[in-house]
């Protein structure tokens, strides 16, 4: 005799009434099981959601360098290799050669960093200073959203101009508009003549804070002395087109790099290049290492409050073994019994992960909101949670739920 | 035709108590043909509840054999039997047996559910029978709001409302003073004259006399079987 569709419909609504009527009974019970659920969910949730945050916000960062390009460093690399050089070196001519002899190079940027203190009608920032070109705006998405950024001019004549970061700006002027105003930098007056557009923050690291001087200025007023050469860099940005192998890109300019530095054989380099790609793929790997190790701790609470459904089911099944020797003399077979207790375990849990979600979720609004770290729950995790929270009743009520399906009817309704 | 509706042959029922071997139904072969009311008696551990169990298939014999409308039991399943109990059988305890916190409607639906039926047409036939066992008006009672007639006969709705060849009672007024045993004596009557098989176990005479056949048990054996000559006929409840 085949049920139809409707029935067996009808049998899981009628089981999840009697779980209701169930839960009701026994509610401080009920209540306190369905805690530890909560608090596992929760805990897992969150974990997900601050795992997936840390990894849109280092991505974010990394897409705020720019999308696609290289990072060149004048420090020894000794990968694969022996260690040759004590002291890296990098150029402006190096910068030249990449872009005259790699294809794709759409953009050279090269840059000196210095710390910087600015003071300006008694107020004092101390920030770090990115000497630059204008093409340091295009490879990294930076502009001025008032005023101007740095120009050639600029950088030809040294001028002692600075484009201020909004943190920056804030610290020194409060509401008021610096454009054109003079600020002191490590005692050398000089002209505002932009504010950046703001880039936010990225893990807890202002990017704002931060201010763009004509990189021939940083080099004769600032740093000019520390350097081994006269046109040394401290860092070069190399922007690619869109669609050039990041991975070939890295090979040619290393191959150029140590034909100009005369590296040899299996030698290490003075230089280290850097893709975008690379610091995309090593991120992605340490934050979902890192939301694993998170999830996995979370995932604790959520076993703990899995053996606490068991528990509790193993006294509801013991309980109302009367019951269940009544449901069978009235007609119910074992899986109609199995199927009872595990619906009863299954909503308890769901229950409970519900409640579970809806905290991960406000808790994680709060820490955007409050922590500006961003905590993604999104639909896809909250559905997620929902389903893995009926699995755990389904899991952990499965034992409770055979053991009460294989009682004898007799012996089961001669219980007291 | 003419083939019985609980038929036994040797039926035994033993148990190991202590090391010991205890002989519950020890060799009981008899037959009950359909429409008949009998009452079955003896002392307690007379091994009386064991057949009825047995008969009501709640319980496996340790030998012989127990046939069901012509069908024998043996080598069914535990799934077979709870259809067998489900569409065939219905059951009245001593206790009641219904479930708290749950209205008379649901606790007589509850075989329904069983039987595959709706929701709908689960409600509308456990109304039918509580109507016909005169509780139309405590339709969403729970048993904690019924006296104790009142749950026996939800009870009784219960045990009919998936048209059952034969009742099985246990004890069904052991727990209900002299009046109301009477009212429930009465509508077993009227049942059994409407055709269904009533049969009921009870170590009390005056119950048995309702019967239309009295079967008594000792030591696990029938020692009398027997046709109940001048019947008791449950008077109408009169107004108290």
């Amino acid at each position: 005799m085949k049920k139809s569709l409707g029935s067996r419909l009808s049998a899981w609504l009628v089981n999840i009434s009697i779980a209701m009527t169930a839960l009701r009974t026994n509610l401080m019970r009920s209540i306190l099981t369905t805690l530890g659920v909560m608090i596992g969910v929760f805990a897992v949730t969150l974990a997900v959601g601050v795992g997936s945050g840390a990894q849109v916000s280092v991505m974010e960062s990394i897409n705020s360098l720019g999308s696609n390009m290289a990072l060149i460093f004048p420090q020894p690399d000794s990968e694969g290799g022996r260690s040759t050089f004590e002291r890296g070196r990098l150029t402006t001519r190096d910068a030249r050669a990449i872009e005259r002899e790699i294809d794709g190079v759409s953009d050279i940027a090269p840059q000196l960093r210095a710390s910087i203190t600015l003071i300006s009608s008694g107020n004092t920032a101390s920030t770090s200073a990115i000497g630059a070109t204008p093409a340091y705006g295009r490879v990294s998405n930076v502009t001025a959203q008032e005023g101007r950024f740095i120009t050639d001019a600029d950088v030809r004549t040294a001028a002692r101009v600075v484009v201020l970061g909004t943190s920056v700006a804030e610290n020194l002027f409060g509401d008021f508009n610096p454009i054109g105003e003079q600020v002191r930098i490590n005692r050398i007056p000089f002209k505002i003549i932009g504010i950046l557009e703001s880039k936010g923050s990225s893990f807890g690291n202002d990017n704002d804070d931060v201010a763009v001087i004509p990189i021939s200025t940083v080099r004769q007023r600032f740093v000019g002395d520390t350097l081994a050469g006269p046109d040394d860099l401290h860092i070069l940005f190399v922007g690619f087109q869109d669609g050039v192998q990041l991975s070939t890109a890295k090979r040619e300019m290393t191959d150029l790099l140590r034909d100009r530095y005369k590296v040899r054989g299996r030698d290490g380099n003075p230089f280290t290049i850097r893709t975008t790609e690379e610091f995309m793929e090593e991120t992605g790997q340490v934050t979902g290492i890192f939301q694993t190790v998170l999830v996995a701790i979370a995932s604790i609470s959520l076993l703990v409050g899995g053996i606490g459904i068991m528990n509790i089911m193993l006294v509801s099944v013991t309980e109302r073994t009367r019951e269940i020797g009544l449901r069978m003399a009235l007609g119910a077979k074992k899986s109609d019994i199995r199927n009872q207790f595990l619906v009863e375990a299954a909503v308890l849990c769901v229950i409970g992960g519900a409640m579970g979600l809806l905290l991960a979720i406000a808790a994680g609004a709060a820490l955007t909101a409050y922590a500006n770290f961003p905590v993604p729950i999104g639909m896809g995790v909250s559905i997620g949670a929902i389903i893995f929270s009926a699995l755990v009743g389904l899991i952990f009520g499965g034992w409770p739920a055979v053991r009460a399906s294989r009682l004898s009817p007799i012996e089961a309704l001669r219980t007291e | 035709m003419s083939q019985p509706l609980v038929a036994t042959a040797d039926l035994v029922k033993t148990y190991e108590l202590g090391g010991e071997t205890i002989h519950a139904v020890d060799g009981v072969s008899l037959t009950i043909e359909n429409g008949e009311f009998v009452a079955i008696m003896g002392a307690s551990g007379s091994g009386k509840s064991t057949f009825m169990n047995m008969i009501g298939c709640l319980d496996v014999p340790t030998s012989g054999i127990v046939e069901i409308d012509g069908i024998p039991t043996s080598d069914m399943s535990g799934d077979d039997l709870a259809d067998l109990r489900n569409r065939k059988i219905g059951f009245v305890f001593q206790q009641f047996n219904l479930l708290a916190r749950t209205t008379a409607v649901d606790n007589v639906a509850v075989p329904l559910i069983y039987a595959g039926k709706g929701g709908e047409e689960r409600r509308d036939l456990a109304t039918q029978k509580l109507i016909a066992m005169g509780l139309g008006d405590r339709l969403a009672n729970s048993p904690a709001k019924l006296s104790g007639g009142q749950q026996q006969r939800v009870a009784i709705a219960r045990a009919l409302v998936t048209e059952p060849l034969m009742l099985l009672a246990d004890e069904p007024t052991g727990a209900l003073d002299t009046r109301t045993s009477e009212d429930i004596m009465q509508i077993f009557q009227q049942l059994n004259d409407d055709g269904i098989t009533v049969i009921l176990v009870t170590h009390e005479d005056e119950i048995a006399d309702h019967a239309k056949r009295k079967i008594i048990f000792r030591d696990g054996k029938v020692i009398e079987d027997s046709i109940v000559t001048n019947r008791r006929i449950a008077a109408p409840e009169v107004a108290a």
